[in-house]
């Protein structure tokens, strides 16, 4: 088990919910810039150069650090927009750079040594060998894992490794080979990977018919919904296929990971932060969720009774349902 | 016991207290308050990007009337409309009035409203989720809308909030009368 405190990581989509999320009693917050770096390129979110520098103040001021997400994977023809997107969050002040793109690592590395690098769960890093490799090359600090590992299967990681880890506890989840979806670039021609959308809004629809709610992405039926029914995101992977005769979400159920109750567990397996998901949710959800966590994580560090986080946050969550995900697998 | 995707809608009486006639100067007024906000704070428009010349049709459930919003900064328009005129904007949202105002000053999250029922949206989807980012950056307070400053400022944003609070605690005590509407 770690003996240091775990670090709450609080995703903030705008300047508004940063200083939310520290408010709440983030030990940091993760945030990107508004163009297609980070993998939350989504309309009205994310930050310009000088809002991300005032951000950094503010945080430092309040005892938070800024992790600043360029995550995306770049374009052979375009590098220079992720280098100048790193020059930018390491000219801010911010704590680290979350990347996934050799390129982008690459050039963090030997520009900009002062900054720390965390590697991005679109790196969908998951073993010794991989992570290893990228500490080894670049210097990482940290991994985020991917949300397919079991709390067995990260403990042992974590006795294998020399990087801190950071596991995701709470919001959407994307379990397949994170950082290799091309669900939505099939439909729409856009790639969450490469420009930072997924499913873009652009191309979103949510149609009132005769007798409920039809979301489609591209003119493709994701879900039809009845009226009063809670609805969920309208990506590909959460939607629901006829197949085999049968209707069903085929891919993944609309469901939000609330890993509240492993926060011991998750201690005890080595994990060094926390991550919560969501920054294209706003300052309601951000303050709710983080000041939950900051009240669960308080009470695992001093050995007192576990909070019930499930119940705290249920009206919180995509579709109003929740799971805990991979880290109580009981599938293969 | 509401359940939980239930509106907490304000009382039928209110619909018939206010008919679309009695909104009608909120819509000069309204277009006022935000073309004096776009000058005061100009980079809050800028947020929209593209979504700031979209018309934004806005309907309160439990009122009379809708709005047709264009906040297109110093240019932003503010129309009372009725319900159909609403419905043939660009982009359409919905809900019980004290849920809108509460996405406004940021009380409500638009996410879970929306995810659990109690605001619905149409058309183009993109401007929707512009002006809620937008919104939830601007911190908007009552005295903001409004133009005003200092002690005044503090009153109005005090006794506005305090007021729409008590109204969704009374409303939600009483649901069967906000089911009237």
């Amino acid at each position: 088990m770690t003996t240091t405190r775990m670090e709450l990581v609080c995703p903030a989509g705008t300047p508004a919910t940063l200083r939310a999320a520290v408010q709440a009693g983030a030990n940091a917050v993760y945030c990107g810039f508004r163009d297609e770096t980070n993998a939350r390129n989504f309309p009205g979110l994310n930050f310009s150069r000088d809002e991300l520098a005032e951000g950094v103040r503010f945080a430092h001021d309040h005892g938070s650090k800024v992790l600043v997400a360029i995550n995306t994977f770049a374009r052979v023809d375009d590098v220079d927009i992720w280098k100048k997107a790193a020059d930018a969050a390491a000219e801010s002040g911010a704590d680290a750079i979350i990347a996934a793109d050799f390129a982008v690592l690459g050039h963090v590395a030997k520009n900009h040594k002062q900054i720390r690098l965390h590697l991005s769960v679109q790196a969908a890093a998951a073993t010794p060998e991989a992570i290893g490799f990228y500490a080894a090359q670049f210097g990482v600090r940290r991994v985020v894992l991917p949300r397919v590992l079991s709390l067995q299967e990260i403990a042992a990681l974590n006795r294998a490794i020399d990087v801190e880890t950071e596991a995701f506890v709470f919001g959407g989840l994307c379990v397949m080979i994170e950082g290799r979806c091309y669900l939505s670039s099939y439909a729409t021609g856009k790639s969450p990977n490469l420009n930072g959308v997924c499913s873009p809004p652009q191309m979103v629809s949510y149609d009132e018919e005769p007798g409920g709610t039809t979301a489609r992405l591209s003119g493709f039926t994701i879900d039809r919904y009845e009226r009063g029914q809670p609805v969920g995101y309208p990506t590909l992977c959460k939607g629901k296929f006829k197949a085999g005769g049968r209707t069903s979400h085929l891919f993944e159920d609309p469901v939000s990971l609330n890993a509240g109750g492993m926060i011991a567990g998750l201690k005890a397996a080595g994990v060094t932060a926390l991550k919560i998901e969501g920054r294209q949710r706003g300052k309601g959800y951000v303050s709710e969720v983080v000041r939950a966590f900051r009240k669960a994580v308080d009470a695992v560090e001093k050995g007192g009774e576990p909070v019930d986080i499930g119940r705290l946050l249920a009206g919180q969550s995509e579709g109003a349902r929740q799971t805990a995900g991979a880290y109580e697998k009981k599938w293969r | 016991m509401r359940p939980p995707n239930a509106e907490p809608m304000l009382p039928g009486f209110v619909r018939q207290l206010f008919p679309a006639v009695a909104g009608l100067p909120l819509g000069p007024l309204l277009t006022l308050s935000l073309r004096s906000l776009a000058r005061r704070r100009p980079s809050l428009f800028e947020r929209l990007g593209e979504s700031r010349s979209a018309c934004f049709g806005i309907d309160p459930v439990d009122l009379a009337f809708a709005f047709r919003v264009v906040p297109e900064g110093q240019r932003s328009s503010v129309r009372v409309v009725s319900k159909d005129e609403a419905a043939r904007s660009d982009v359409q949202i919905k809900g019980p009035l004290l849920t809108l105002l509460g996405l406004l000053d940021g009380t409500l999250d638009g996410d879970a409203m929306f995810f659990s029922r109690v605001i619905s949206i149409s058309g183009r989807t993109e401007a929707v989720l512009a002006l809620r980012n937008t919104i939830e950056d601007a911190e908007l307070r009552p005295a903001d809308l409004l133009g005003l400053h200092g002690i005044l400022a503090r009153y109005v944003d005090t006794g506005v909030l305090g007021a729409l609070s008590v109204a969704r605690r009374l409303v939600d005590k009483n649901p069967s009368g906000a089911r009237e509407a």
